[in-house]
């Protein structure tokens, strides 16, 4: 299966956007980078999980053993607070 | 009926009643022609009867936050009775414990049915004399849009059809009043959406209801947000047993009582049935990639085995599968 070698943070980006809009069942193109989850998305605590898991399921692909601490949930806010995480946890 | 051909993930640590009464109803299932595979803490469990169990070393609490719980606690009898259905080992997946932590561990390990916005419990509410009402949600999503509520009309109505047998399901919109204009927001745009038929031709829906219809044979399915079903549920519940405790009450006031009870409790027998929660064994996590049962948290042998055969039988009928049409678009 071919797939991504290296991520950055455009790449980083595509990836919260598109499990994003799986689990919320919406556009990936209507997910804007500075949305709110809560405030703009409208996902509750369940989906932020369901996107924490995505997320380590995807980039671990590529970075193994890819984890995201539960104590710094609290401060993923927006789209662009998790982008910013996962690319500084590369 | 032919026998499931994967046995039903069974949360054998999961409720007051655990483990001796989930273990009680699961050799019942077994006795039943129903293969179980119990998962749980083999130390906890004890002698299983010669029932196959996956070990799991963690139990999550019925206190716990459901969330952090099922992402901390991966080596639970929870997240590991959902793993066994993810990954083909078992065909359904059934727990008594913390209700927000089943439907947690259901959703993030199963998946939910492609197309889903939010899965939705629906409770069966018993209706003496006739089948039970479908309310969903009953507590899955406290916060709700119209889109999710057109799906809990399609969802509920596929499922009364399965599980109850009924052919046209009636679908009510529970509100403050019949009339179309009545209710909060979401419920008048909700009703204006069923109305306009975004539901699609297979829901047939009758117009708003009202609390007092649940308990009644004109609706079949009640369509709520989780926030109002939560509380229409726990309503009903502590209301029946208010109402029996004073009827038991009124009984044993006195001989000339006693002497009553003893010609009328035969008659009420089949009421008390009816009504009792155990009857019907749980409630359905509708929405998610596979069938899901969440029984209720003082479930004893009897419930174990009803949500056994309930499993069995959601399985056999193919709902997920029929959940899956019913909610792809139009």
């Amino acid at each position: 299966m071919g797939g991504v070698t290296t991520l950055d943070r455009p790449a980083v980006l595509t990836i919260v956007r598109d499990r994003l809009a799986d689990i919320l069942e919406v556009e990936p193109s209507s997910i804007a980078e500075g949305a709110s989850f809560v405030d703009d998305l409208d996902a509750d605590s369940l989906a932020l999980i369901e996107l924490v898991e995505a997320l380590e399921e995807e980039v671990g692909r590529t970075v193994p053993g890819f984890h995201i601490d539960d104590e710094d949930l609290q401060d993923l806010k927006t789209v662009r607070d998790a982008v910013d995480y996962v690319t500084a946890k590369l | 009926m032919a026998e499931l051909p994967l046995p039903i993930a069974l949360d054998v640590m999961g409720g007051d009643n655990a483990p001796s009464q989930i273990l009680d109803g699961a050799r019942q299932a077994v006795a039943a022609g129903i293969p179980v595979t119990l998962v749980g803490r083999s130390a906890d469990v004890g002698d299983t009867f010669g029932l196959d169990l996956f070990e799991a070393s963690q139990v999550i609490a019925m206190d716990d936050d459901p969330a952090k719980s099922v992402r901390t606690m991966k080596d639970s009898s929870l997240v590991r009775a959902a793993e066994l259905v993810r990954d083909g080992k078992a065909s359904a997946f059934l727990s008594a414990g913390n209700t927000g932590a089943t439907m947690a561990s259901a959703l993030l390990r199963m998946g939910r049915i492609k197309g889903v916005s939010r899965p939705a419990i629906a409770t069966p509410i018993p209706v003496p004399g006739c089948t039970p009402t479908v309310l969903l949600d009953a507590g899955a999503n406290a916060e709700c849009t119209a889109d999710f509520l057109i799906q809990f009309a399609q969802m509920g109505s596929v499922y009364a059809c399965h599980r109850f047998g009924i052919a046209h399901p009636r679908v009510g919109l529970l509100s403050i009043g019949e009339e179309d204009g009545k209710g909060n927001a979401l419920a008048k745009e909700v009703n204006a959406m069923l109305r306009a038929g975004a539901a699609g031709p297979n829901v047939l829906f009758i117009g708003n209801v009202e609390g007092r219809d649940i308990m009644s044979n004109d609706v079949d399915v009640v369509v709520t947000d989780g926030f109002t079903g939560n509380v229409v549920l726990k309503t009903l519940e502590g209301g029946m047993k208010f109402f029996a405790g004073k009827i038991f009450e009124a009984f044993l006031a006195n001989e000339e009582t006693k002497a009553a009870a003893k010609v009328l409790l035969p008659a009420l027998m089949p009421l008390t049935e009816a009504l009792d929660p155990n009857t019907y064994g749980g409630a359905m996590l509708l929405g998610v990639d596979g069938v899901a049962i969440i029984s209720h948290g003082s479930s004893n042998a009897t419930a174990v085995l009803n949500a056994c055969k309930v499993a069995r039988d959601m399985v056999q009928g193919e709902l997920v599968q029929a959940l899956r049409l019913a909610v792809a678009p139009q």
